[in-house]
């Protein structure tokens, strides 16, 4: 068996484009998730807001054909996922392990069934596609190497990408992200500077799940075109693992997402070419990578020193 | 177009409150430019049930011919779901009327009022209940979405007779007196037409554009299939339902599609037909009618015509009814009662018109039985049967299912639970009770679920995944007269004393190596794609099966194969399917749940798959062109039959080719010689002569 027409650039050129399209869910999701962890709330229920999410955006287009509409439902119904978690988590100050995983089999139950009576089968829709960037008959998706590579992609794609140094600038450069980090750090100092604990985490969460959302919409509306049940398959859980991975940081997020998701071209492609390593020993490379970058000794006093400790004012 | 229809639906639930809101005084619509939407005609299917149901009241026999020129003054009204000029179901009824005034003396001696586009069942209520209420003296509910309605409303008027249709049920048994049923026995001149449109057709492919599968649709569809294969064993007959009655765009878009597949001859039943027939029209293909004269579309193209005459049926209401007896018959056109007419066109060739003559003058005689022609040849469920499948008689049952992904996952759980639900439809939910546990990919919690369901008595409990088997061997024991079943494998536990577990393994390398076979006239780069889960289980079967039948068929051709490590990762299958595409694959393939993904992405490429476990079409109409599709029937049937002799367990069950635990559908985009050579090499698996080697991999 050859490969004889597949040059090292083909590969090469390959393996980052998709590493670059498949980090997309993880961008939005982890990115999100950031913001909820940084006011203090962990949200493990990220999976489930991602699929109600991934539905109501496809839904949304295969009734109206509309994509923003999509977005914006996916969007909508990821801040009400992220409300709910509010509630539950910060208000009633529920064991923030244990409501994420509720709210997570709740977002898999509701949206298998509301599929199930909705659509029934699995239906494609037209996505967002791919955008080629071109002027006349110029297109910079064609430029060899750095065009294949990071021109060819979908506008959510970029939107997710956009969202890394905008996160970075909203966590901080602003009053609103000061607050966010405070409230994670130390929030009866933040209190007794007349900040508003409660509603900053729920700001926070809330955003987490609109974006979370998002991360859904991007994958059933944007990645694939269709819906199936159980769509992500647990991404919501790798976009949390991508949080403690990336320190909390914007770009280590990004980081975090690239590494996992090249890595996992990697591994296709490792076994496209027949090269002579067994199938699971490629299927584990990703995994087997995220392991020993979280065994690194970053620092991880990053963490915010608040998180999963629910807040309630005059105690301690 | 989806676009289009939900903006239909909207509008039409805003102007269907407003006509709530107007009182209902005025019910009688005249909006013939509208066209209907399939929200509530879809109901024909949870109806269906009622039609098929034998009613007691016998079937009565009447003539076509009218009796009504002395009938007392009396007012008629008709509700119905689509609009007078329809063409169709609707259009047939009231034309009768029309005939029947005309007759009788005019609108003085029979007034008629009617109410269009009532495809809001709730609407339609209302408006049965106005005209029963302004003292109309026959109120029909022309649908039968309309039963369960009507019933409520026709122990309040009992002086008023309800007829309604297609129906066989006249309310007896629940007390009702004043209820007429009447049905089409559509699948009459639909076997006509089938042996007319084989006769004329010189391609044998034949193309059928229907509504849903229901009512008498159904009927008409089935009968003709039966008639085309009857003329013509070697004909085609291409079915596309649209889901819809009165989606005109796309019956036409159906109507294209058929001939684009090679279709000379076209038929299809409800509204939505008068699009197919406009394509007709323009590409110069004859056209088959049902329901009414379709004619003045195209007289050139509408050739022959089976037409619903309700004179008959309708004078003898109005003669029953003003001699006081308001209800309690059930009437059906028939071939021979005159109720249904053929009309074929002086156009058409003698021989052919002869031939449908004499299929028509025999089924008249009772020499053709149309049902038993229909079940011999109908398709999907009644399959089983045509390839010596019986269905022995059982006890009632009660199964459990624990699968490790969902009913709708268009691979190994989809495969499994369809059977069942085709197993239930043949005996009934009575007899036949299914319950199901889905996504249980946590084994621990699937253990649970097996017990409870053991201990809840169910006869029979499916482990569907090998992860189940280790708890179910701990279960296993505690239940003994409860049978269990696990797969992939063939351990069914007999080294550790446990008896009562089957053990079931689709011989999946069978199936992989035909689209193996059929894959190599596929590509034209010469490099195949494989998009797997974990090479383990069926899942390895099928990639063995699949590379030794590409090898055998042309060494040169390459497969590449990659296992995302996942049954259920959707985009990582995606993403595998992009690099194979990159990597130079121009034909791919895959198992699991996960490779919807993979086709998403084969369809955006247009790069043709190769299936295998559950009908993956769905995901990729265009591209999905091999299926080698797992049936259970057969497998679980034996299971049963054991279970209640007293055998709980201890055999191990294969599905194979030979046996139809495996069947494979080809698509008829296909080149014949790909089909052929699939076709060799299942005969060739079945008969020995092949044997499956699978290589070593890596």
């Amino acid at each position: 068996m050859n490969n004889g027409d597949l040059t090292t650039l083909t590969i090469i050129v390959g393996i980052l484009h998709s590493g670059i399209r498949l980090a997309t869910p993880y961008l939005y999701a982890a990115i999100g998730e950031m913001f909820s962890q940084r006011s203090g709330v962990l949200n493990l229920g990220v999976d489930g807001i991602m699929l109600m999410g991934a539905f109501f955006g496809f839904f949304t287009v295969f009734k109206t054909g509309s994509l923003l509409l999509g977005v914006l439902a996916a969007a909508f119904v990821g801040g009400l996922m992220g409300l709910i978690l509010c509630v539950v988590s910060i208000t009633y100050q529920a064991e923030q392990g244990i409501s994420g995983i509720g709210l997570y089999m709740f977002g898999l139950g509701a949206s298998s069934l509301l599929f199930k009576t909705m659509l029934g089968t699995v239906e494609g829709i037209q996505g967002f596609s791919e955008l080629h960037f071109c002027v006349g008959s110029f297109c910079l998706a064609d430029v060899p190497v750095i065009g294949e590579i990071f021109f060819n992609h979908s506008l959510m794609t970029y939107g997710a990408y956009a969202l890394v140094p905008l996160a970075w600038w909203v966590l901080n450069k602003t009053t609103w992200g000061l607050k966010v980090r405070s409230v994670g750090q130390n929030p009866e100092a933040a209190d007794s500077l007349g900040v508003n604990v409660i509603q900053v985490r729920y700001t926070a969460v809330t955003l987490g799940g609109v974006l979370a959302g998002i991360a859904g919409a991007s994958l059933s509306i944007s990645l694939l075109g269709i819906f199936q049940e159980n769509l992500t398959n647990g991404m919501g859980f790798i976009a949390v693992a991508l949080v403690y991975f990336g320190s909390w940081k914007p770009v280590g997020v990004l980081a975090g997402a690239l590494l996992f998701s090249i890595v996992n071209a990697l591994q296709l492609w490792v076994q496209v070419l027949n090269l002579n390593i067994p199938s699971d020993v490629a299927v584990m490379l990703p995994y087997l990578l995220t392991i020993i970058a979280l065994a690194l000794p970053f620092r991880r006093s990053l963490q915010p020193a608040m998180l999963t400790k629910p807040f309630t004012r005059g105690e301690n | 177009m989806k676009h289009k229809r939900w903006l239909l639906i909207s509008l039409m639930l805003i102007f269907s409150l407003l006509l709530i809101s107007c009182g209902g005084g005025e019910a009688t619509t005249d909006t013939e430019e509208s066209t209907p939407a399939d929200t509530t005609e879809s109901a024909d299917t949870a109806e269906e049930d009622m039609v098929e149901e034998e009613a007691d009241t016998a079937v009565e026999d009447v003539a076509a011919e009218a009796d009504v020129a002395n009938i007392e003054q009396i007012r008629i009204a008709v509700v119905m779901p689509s609009t007078i000029t329809d063409l169709a179901w609707s259009q047939a009824i009231y034309d009768s009327l029309l005939r029947l005034q005309a007759e009788a003396g005019g609108p003085d001696v029979m007034e008629i009022a009617y109410t269009e586009n009532m495809f809001n069942v709730t609407d339609a209520a209302a408006a049965l209940r106005d005209y029963a209420d302004e003292g109309y003296n026959i109120v029909l509910a022309h649908g039968t979405q309309y039963g369960t309605s009507m019933f409520e409303i026709a122990p309040d008027y009992p002086e008023t007779t309800f007829a309604w249709g297609t129906a066989t049920d006249t309310g007896a048994d629940q007390g009702l007196t004043n209820v007429f049923a009447y049905e089409a026995r559509a699948e009459e001149g639909g076997y006509v037409n089938g042996v007319l449109a084989a006769n004329m057709s010189s391609s044998g492919v034949i193309g059928v554009v229907g509504p849903v599968e229901a009512g008498d649709a159904k009927l008409y569809i089935d009968g003709f299939e039966a008639g085309v294969l009857a003329a013509n064993p070697d004909a085609q007959v291409n079915i596309s339902y649209t889901g819809s009655f009165g989606d005109t765009a796309l019956a036409a878009e159906a109507a294209n599609t058929q001939i684009a597949a090679g279709a000379d001859v076209l038929t299809g039943s409800a509204q939505q037909v008068v699009g197919a027939i406009g394509v007709a029209s323009e590409q110069g293909v004859p056209w088959l009618g049902t329901q009414s004269d379709q004619s003045p579309i195209d007289p050139d193209v509408v050739v022959a015509s089976q037409l619903y005459n309700w004179d008959g049926v309708l004078s003898d209401i109005i003669n029953k009814h003003q001699a006081g007896e308001y209800g309690g018959s059930a009437y059906a056109l028939t071939l021979a009662n005159g109720g249904l007419v053929m009309d074929f066109a002086d156009s058409l060739d003698a021989d052919a018109v002869a031939a449908a003559e004499a299929a028509e003058a025999s089924i008249v005689a009772g020499d053709i039985d149309v049902n038993a022609a229909i079940a011999g040849e109908a398709p999907a469920a009644a399959d089983d049967e045509a390839m010596g499948m019986e269905y022995p008689d059982l006890e009632p049952v009660r199964i459990a299912l624990v699968m490790p992904s969902t009913t709708t996952d268009l691979a190994w759980s989809q495969s499994m639970y369809d059977s069942l639900v085709i197993l239930q439809e043949h005996y009934g939910a009575d007899n036949f009770e299914i319950a199901y546990t889905e996504n249980m990919f946590n084994v621990t919690d699937a253990a649970a679920a097996i017990r409870d369901y053991a201990a809840d008595g169910y006869d029979l409990v499916i482990a569907h995944g090998a992860q189940y088997g280790t708890s179910l061997f701990e279960i296993a024991p505690d239940f003994p007269e409860t049978s269990f079943a696990w797969g992939t494998t063939t351990n069914t536990g007999a080294d550790e004393g446990v008896t009562n577990v089957f053990a079931y393994e689709p011989r999946a390398e069978q199936g992989g190596y035909v689209s193996g076979v059929v894959a190599t006239y596929l590509t034209e780069s010469g490099i195949i794609g494989l998009v797997g889960p974990v090479d383990a289980g069926d899942a390895k079967l099928h990639v063995d099966g699949f590379l030794a039948g590409v090898k055998d068929t042309d060494p040169d051709i390459q497969v590449n194969v990659s296992f995302t490590g996942s049954f259920g990762d959707t985009a990582l299958a995606a993403e595998a399917a992009n690099t194979q595409i990159a990597a130079g694959a121009d034909v791919l393939t895959g198992s699991s749940q996960q490779v919807v993904g993979a086709i998403g992405v084969a369809s955006e490429n247009g790069v043709p798959w190769l299936g295998i476990q559950a009908d993956q079409s769905p995901a990729g109409p265009d591209v999905v062109v091999v299926t080698v599709l797992y049936d259970w029937v057969p497998t679980l049937l034996d299971m049963i039959t054991a279970n209640q002799a007293g055998e709980y367990g201890g055999r191990v069950l294969q599905l194979t080719l030979e046996n139809g635990g495996q069947t494979m559908i080809y698509d008829d985009s296909l080149p014949a010689e790909a089909v052929e050579a699939g076709m060799a090499a299942e005969q060739a698996i079945i008969d020995g002569s092949i044997e499956i080697v699978a290589e070593p991999r890596n």
